[in-house]
């Protein structure tokens, strides 16, 4: 427990030495703060590029608040996925191919101890970063465009919190398997593979975590959720992150470290 | 003494090739031990099965009372052949975080971190950055961060193999000064440096232990009577070192140009017959020694014989 903590406060020395904890909440709040600025002003950005008929643009409508917080959370799952997938790539394997797992790996910690305080460390990035971006989205979407229900938004952050934390999960799976490009490319290709068939196959893959991401956007919409299907995509989603951190564990145990 | 490390026929495959192949021996609390050896012969695979980064294929590794090697990591401190440590820490976080990662109460660490830090002579670097570090002074971090919790048995895999005459001098005194407070296991492919500061010795080669005993008891065992003559580079001279390989009391000669190494029969009567062979054909010596063989014969033989 102690020695979780020890590691979990040294990966987030890294990460703020890195400057991690600074430039990935700022790129989210960015993306974020992108589409309600965009939406707002589309009218205008077409006119100056020029060539678009008065007629279209007076057919322009700016979409409702709720229609905006959904597309900020579209830009997430391809933007943000990408940067917190990368950011996270190295983090198992980077100290096993780095070396520097040799020198953690003889003291009286257990792997176990490593993948949770590194899975820690990685949720509190996503927290930040993720909450940052959204908080910042939230307020100039409330702004500029139109009142939001506090509530939806706090369900749809919880639901695609999720989402993000199941992808930083694999990404760290795979990272104790592989070298940190191999691992990013591993997760990016699941997720896709996950959002493909998710709406590709709706009906048959109404319990895939990727449903996370729909539901956190209908629940934005005001659209009543059934009840059965949001406990069922959690409690997977939970089940795939927890099966995820064992193997992780054992995967770093007992594989043999590079020389 | 007490035996302090166990091991049991130790072994070691990777796939078909096989590393280590059964290997028994123990150590005693406060000796210091070299696990010497050509490269290849297996030390580092050996000394990362004991430190518990690889599980053995079979074979038995006992540490005090303690069966496996989670139960006794916490008494043993290892250093690698090259650390690699975080290049954003400075030097004195890394320690701190090894000895909180080693169970130290907090109290304990600041004094431990210190004291190990200065006894490394890395005091007035402990704040900056590790990326700045040169090469000694990283192999000297790795010391500190070995001897941080005050292990039983200390691991060392090659520590004065990479360091230039200066560095390698500084680590050689610090181990001198750490053999006083705890047990050392440490391999090396030089044999000189195991001279230097060991007890005993453990040579192995193609991953079998060769040979082990104090540095005493094999310098015993592999005494032979040696004499060496060296000439001036005159026809007479040479033609008079070569026919020594014919002499009854020259059980096997070495000659090169100049030089002959004679193993003898009798230390004591070769030596008279080859002082007087020599002056009454007044042969002009360069030198002449008289002695026994060395532990790097030794090495030598016991290496290649395998």
């Amino acid at each position: 427990m102690r020695s979780t903590w020890i590691f979990y406060r040294k990966e987030m020395l890294e990460m703020s030495r890195s400057f991690k904890l600074l430039w990935i909440p700022i790129v989210f709040a960015i993306l974020g703060i992108m589409m309600p600025i965009t939406s707002l002003f589309m009218p205008e950005i077409l006119e100056m590029s020029g060539g678009v008929p008065p007629e279209m643009l007076s057919l322009y409508e700016t979409p409702s608040s709720a229609m905006v917080m959904v597309q900020v959370l579209s830009q997430y799952s391809t933007m943000g996925v990408l940067i917190l997938v990368l950011s996270c790539m190295n983090s198992v394997s980077g100290e096993r191919y780095g070396g520097t797992a040799e020198l953690i790996m003889v003291k009286p910690i257990s792997s176990f101890a490593i993948i949770i305080a590194k899975w820690l460390a990685q949720c509190t990035q996503v927290f930040i970063a993720f909450g940052f971006g959204y908080i910042a989205s939230f307020y100039y979407t409330y702004q500029m465009i139109g009142p939001l229900s506090w509530k939806s938004g706090l369900a749809s952050f919880g639901l695609y919190g999720l989402w993000l934390i199941l992808g930083i999960t694999i990404a760290l799976l795979f990272s104790t398997v592989l070298r940190g490009a191999g691992a990013a490319f591993v997760t990016l290709a699941i997720l896709a593979l996950l959002s493909l068939l998710n709406s590709l196959l709706p009906t048959w893959f109404s319990w895939s975590p990727a449903r996370l991401t729909a539901l956190a956007s209908e629940v934005l919409v005001g659209n009543l959720l059934s009840v059965t299907s949001v406990v069922i995509c959690c409690l997977i989603t939970i089940g795939i992150i927890v099966f995820s951190l064992l193997s992780a564990a054992r995967l770093l145990q007992k594989r043999v470290l590079p020389n | 003494m007490m035996g302090l490390l166990q091991v049991t026929d130790l072994k070691k495959n990777f796939g078909k090739e096989s590393a280590v192949r059964g290997l028994t021996f123990q150590l005693e609390q406060g000796k210091c031990v070299a696990l010497l050896g050509p490269n290849g012969a297996g030390k580092t695979t050996t000394l990362r099965m004991l430190a518990g980064l690889l599980e053995p294929s079979s074979g038995e590794i006992i540490f005090g009372e303690h069966h496996s090697v989670t139960d006794y990591r916490k008494w043993l401190g290892y250093l690698p052949q090259n650390p690699t440590f975080y290049g954003w820490m400075s030097g004195q976080e890394y320690i701190r975080f090894a000895a909180g990662l080693s169970g130290m109460e907090q109290k304990e660490i600041s004094k431990r971190t210190e004291a190990v830090l200065a006894k490394v002579g890395l005091q007035d670097a402990a704040k900056r950055r590790i990326s700045g570090y040169s090469g000694g002074m990283k192999q000297r971090l790795g010391f500190a961060q070995a001897l941080v919790h005050e292990p039983k048995l200390l691991i060392l895999d090659e520590p004065v193999s990479a360091l230039d005459p200066i560095g390698r001098r500084e680590v050689i005194n610090l181990l001198r000064e750490i053999r006083e407070e705890t047990t050392v296991l440490f391999s090396t492919h030089v044999l000189h440096d195991a001279e230097e500061i060991c007890d005993d010795i453990l040579v192995m080669a193609k991953g079998r232990l060769a040979e082990q005993g104090s540095l005493s008891s094999l310098r015993e065992k592999h005494r032979q009577p040696l004499v060496i003559v060296q000439v001036e580079r005159e026809r007479e001279a040479l033609l008079w070192l070569d026919s020594l390989k014919s002499k009854p009391y020259v059980l096997q000669a070495d000659i090169k140009a100049d030089i002959a190494e004679l193993t003898v029969h009798d230390l004591g009567s070769a030596r008279d017959e080859l002082m007087r062979e020599a002056t009454e054909n007044r042969i002009p010596l360069v030198r002449f020694e008289a002695g026994s063989s060395s532990l790097e014969d030794m090495f030598v033989k016991v290496v290649s014989k395998q």
